[in-house]
Parts: structure tokens; C-alpha cells; sequence
């Protein structure tokens, strides 16, 4: 069964046919969602949201549309709700990051290997375009044509974008390997 | 072959997306040119570092909520497509739909109980916004539904206590610092009401997260609330208090004296 059928069923009122796409999807939409705000508890809060919502606003699920795009669209709003949210709300007050220092605790727990840990330091000296590029091609494997498709756009842009974050990445990696 | 082309070449050879033709100049470029020897090397190594990076595996949590709220949603779907699922259009539509029918009973009915009828709606409007707020805030499992709980708050001209007391009772006992922090600043834009004030000094005395507490200071400064000048002082004399929250009750004093 496709995950477009299962999206038809949970739509049309199946309600416990979205156990199936969570299970097909969760690993994959927690993992973006990791390496896009370098914190595991954080992904697991956010990506929580991102199926609660694929079951609030099922109805808006168009039919014949591609399911996978569907959902990390789900994923990539999640992801700048909560940017947004953060940068509204809060660093009015205090600098959470900087006080707790979370994030850095974080990325020390998520990665064990010491050029992996290189690898996403580097990465969070991207611009946020340029990771969600990379982690969709390189790390979740999507294809050009999905993420052209997801993000509205060509893939000879996309593939443009995506050349000009590896060269950056490699300059960042090669940067902090020296140091 | 200028270095931008050559490192997108580059990277297209090490993916194995080049034609034969491309494939013997970027061959013939590698055995000609040190530079993109060291280049291809370097291209290489991030690449392959990316596409072997290991998955990572949610904790237990996340498949729990995403059944505990599954089994919910199953259990009041006929309410919800009534009530809650109304897509926003129909919900706008029926907005203006009550409007219109509102604007020709208007000619029928006396002024004053045109306003009675503005009062129940904005009662309404407020028991619309509460719902939604304790909904979310009492998502335990979820912070970022709490927070979104919470900026409902932004939603409400004048809230009732029972809107103050979740707020405050999630100032002083949510688990998440950032949940904390978002009541914190929904409560700053009613700083007016006098309850508010009272509650917030209060928690001024109770809140023992550092984070919570340097922000509680500033509020206070911004309210230019003198009545916390002692509480202050306490703080800064009790040893228990982490050094930054002192220093932060030194400059409140400082700013409020």
C-alpha cells in the first residue's frame, strides 16, 4: 500500500492508518529534524508536532500529491514555527543557549566520532538554507528532483544551491580541522 | 579550468552524475593539477562523511505521545469534525454569515441589547481563546505545544483569572525553562493588572531556575517595581543564589533605588 493510499484512508477518517506513515516516517522526519536544530530532545518535541499536525490538518492533504513532500513540508514549518517562536518570545529575555548551554551539550552527545563532531560544527556554520539542503540530499538521501519538487523550484537551481554548501561546508570543515 | 567550475565538477565526478567526456576532462585536470587533486581529496571526505553519517534513534517518548494523541483524536472524532476541524474558510464564512444576520436583527432590536449581544460574543471570543490555551498547556507531553499554549495569551485583550492563574502556575511549575520563560512574557503584557503584579512578585520569592529568575529581575525593572528592592537585597546575600542572579538583583536595585 503507498503511503499516498494510507494519506487517503487517515484523510477520509481512518484515523489508525496514520500508525503506518508514522511508522515509515518518524525515523526519518526525527533525523531531519536533529541534525537541523543539533538537539535530540528538541527533534523528538518537534517531530511529535509534525505528526500531530499530518492528523489535524489531514484534510488538507491533496489528493494525488506526493505524501513524502507533503510531510517535510510539515517538518520544514515545524522547524520555523519554532525558529520563529524561539526568536520571538524568549531571546527577548534571556540568551537560554548561552546560560544553559545546551546545544553544545547536545552536539557532544549526539556524536560520538571526532571528525563527525568537525562535520557538524561545520554544519551549523551554514545558513539555514544551505544545511536543510544537505541534510534532505546528503544526509536523508532525497533525490534533486524531491527536493526541487518540495521546495517549489528547478533542479538545476537546487543543484546550484546544493554545490555552492558543499564547497562552503568543505572550506568550514577543513577550516576547524586545523584548528 | 576556473575553481568554482572545477569544484562543482568535482563534486558531480565524485557523485558519478558525469558523462564520459566530462569524466576524461576532470580525469585529466586531476592528473594535471595538484590543486585539484587536494580539492577532490577534501570534497571527498565531507561528502562521504555526510552520506555514511549514522541515524540517530528517537527515544521511546516519541512513539508513546504519537499513540496516546492518536488514540485521543480517534476517541472524539465526531466532536472534532463538528466543533474543531472546521476548516478556517467556513469558519471565516460563518464569522461573516453571523455578522450579516447580526447587522439586520440589528434593526429589531434595542441598543442595549445590541451591546448585551457584543458582551456574549466577546465572553465567547474569550472562552474560545481559554479553551484553546488549557488544551495545549496541559499537553505534557509536548513543550512546544506548551509554548504555543502559552502564546495564546498574545491572542487576549484582558484576561480572566483563570487565563492568570494557568499562566502563572506554569511560571512556577512547568518542567521546560523555555515554557517558563514564554508564561513569563505572556504575563509581562498584562503587567497592568494588579493580580498579575502581585503574582509575579511573588514568584519573584519561589522560582529557584536561575534562567527564570534573571528574567523575573529584568520584568521587574522594566515595571519599575520598587516594591522588590528588598526581596532583591535578599538575594543578593543568600549564598544558595547563583552568582549571575546576584549580580543581575545588584543592577535591579541599582536601576530601581
Amino acid at each position: 500500500m503507498t503511503d499516498e493510499m494510507i494519506m487517503e484512508a487517515v484523510k477520509s477518517g481512518n484515523l489508525q492508518q496514520a500508525s503506518l506513515l508514522f511508522e515509515r516516517y518518524h525515523k526519518r522526519i526525527y533525523n531531519f529534524l536533529a541534525r537541523m536544530t543539533v538537539s535530540k530532545v528538541l527533534a523528538e518535541d518537534l517531530t511529535q508536532n509534525v505528526f500531530l499536525r499530518m492528523i489535524k490538518y489531514r484534510t488538507s492533504y491533496r489528493e494525488g500529491s506526493k505524501f513524502q513532500s507533503w510531510i517535510y513540508q510539515i517538518a520544514r514549518n515545524v522547524f520555523s514555527d519554532h525558529y520563529q517562536m524561539h526568536k520571538n518570545r524568549v531571546a527577548g529575555f534571556v540568551d537560554v543557549e548561552k546560560v544553559g548551554g545546551t546545544i553544545a551539550d547536545e552536539e557532544e552527545s549526539m556524536v560520538q566520532d571526532e571528525r563527525e563532531k568537525i562535520l557538524h560544527r561545520s554544519m551549523a556554520m551554514l545558513t539555514e538554507e544551505q544545511r536543510e539542503l544537505l541534510v534532505l540530499t546528503r544526509f536523508q538521501h532525497l533525490k534533486y528532483e524531491e527536493v526541487a519538487e518540495m521546495m517549489d523550484t528547478t533542479v538545476a537551481n537546487i543543484k546550484v544551491k546544493i554545490h555552492r554548501a558543499i564547497q562552503k561546508l568543505r572550506e568550514h570543515y577543513f577550516q576547524l580541522e586545523q584548528i | 579550468m576556473e575553481r568554482e567550475k572545477l569544484e562543482s565538477m568535482l563534486i558531480d565526478y565524485i557523485d558519478g552524475t558525469l558523462n564520459e567526456k566530462e569524466c576524461r576532462e576532470v580525469e585529466a585536470e586531476l592528473e594535471r593539477s595538484e590543486i585539484a587533486r587536494a580539492l577532490h581529496d577534501q570534497l571527498k571526505e565531507v561528502m562521504v562523511k555526510m552520506g555514511s553519517a549514522p541515524q540517530l534513534e528517537p527515544g521511546e517518548a516519541l512513539r508513546r505521545g504519537f499513540d496516546h494523541f492518536l488514540s485521543q483524536e480517534i476517541a472524539r472524532k465526531p466532536e472534532s469534525r463538528s466543533v474543531k476541524m472546521v476548516p478556517m474558510f467556513y469558519r471565516i464564512a460563518a464569522g461573516i454569515v453571523i455578522l450579516m444576520v447580526t447587522g439586520v436583527a440589528a434593526y429589531w432590536i434595542r441598543r442595549d441589547l445590541q451591546n448585551q449581544d457584543r458582551l456574549a460574543k466577546m465572553e465567547r471570543e474569550l472562552e474560545k481563546y481559554k479553551k484553546q490555551m488549557m488544551g495545549m498547556l496541559n499537553n505534557e507531553f509536548s513543550p512546544s505545544q506548551r509554548m504555543q499554549g502559552v502564546s495564546v495569551a498574545y491572542e487576549i485583550d484582558k484576561p480572566d483569572d483563570e487565563i492568570v492563574n494557568a499562566l502563572v502556575s506554569t511560571l512556577n511549575n512547568d518542567p521546560n525553562t523555555n515554557v517558563r520563560l514564554a508564561a513569563l512574557d505572556a504575563l509581562g503584557q498584562f503587567a497592568k493588572e494588579k493580580q498579575v503584579r502581585k503574582e509575579l512578585i511573588k514568584s519573584l520569592s519561589t522560582q529557584k531556575d536561575p534562567v527564570v529568575q534573571i528574567a523575573l529581575i529584568q520584568l521587574m525593572v522594566k515595571m519599575k517595581e520598587k516594591g522588590v528592592v528588598k526581596q532583591l537585597e535578599r538575594m543578593t546575600k543568600d549564598t544558595k543564589t547563583m552568582k549571575a542572579v546576584r549580580d543581575e538583583a545588584y543592577s535591579g536595585i541599582f536601576k530601581l533605588s
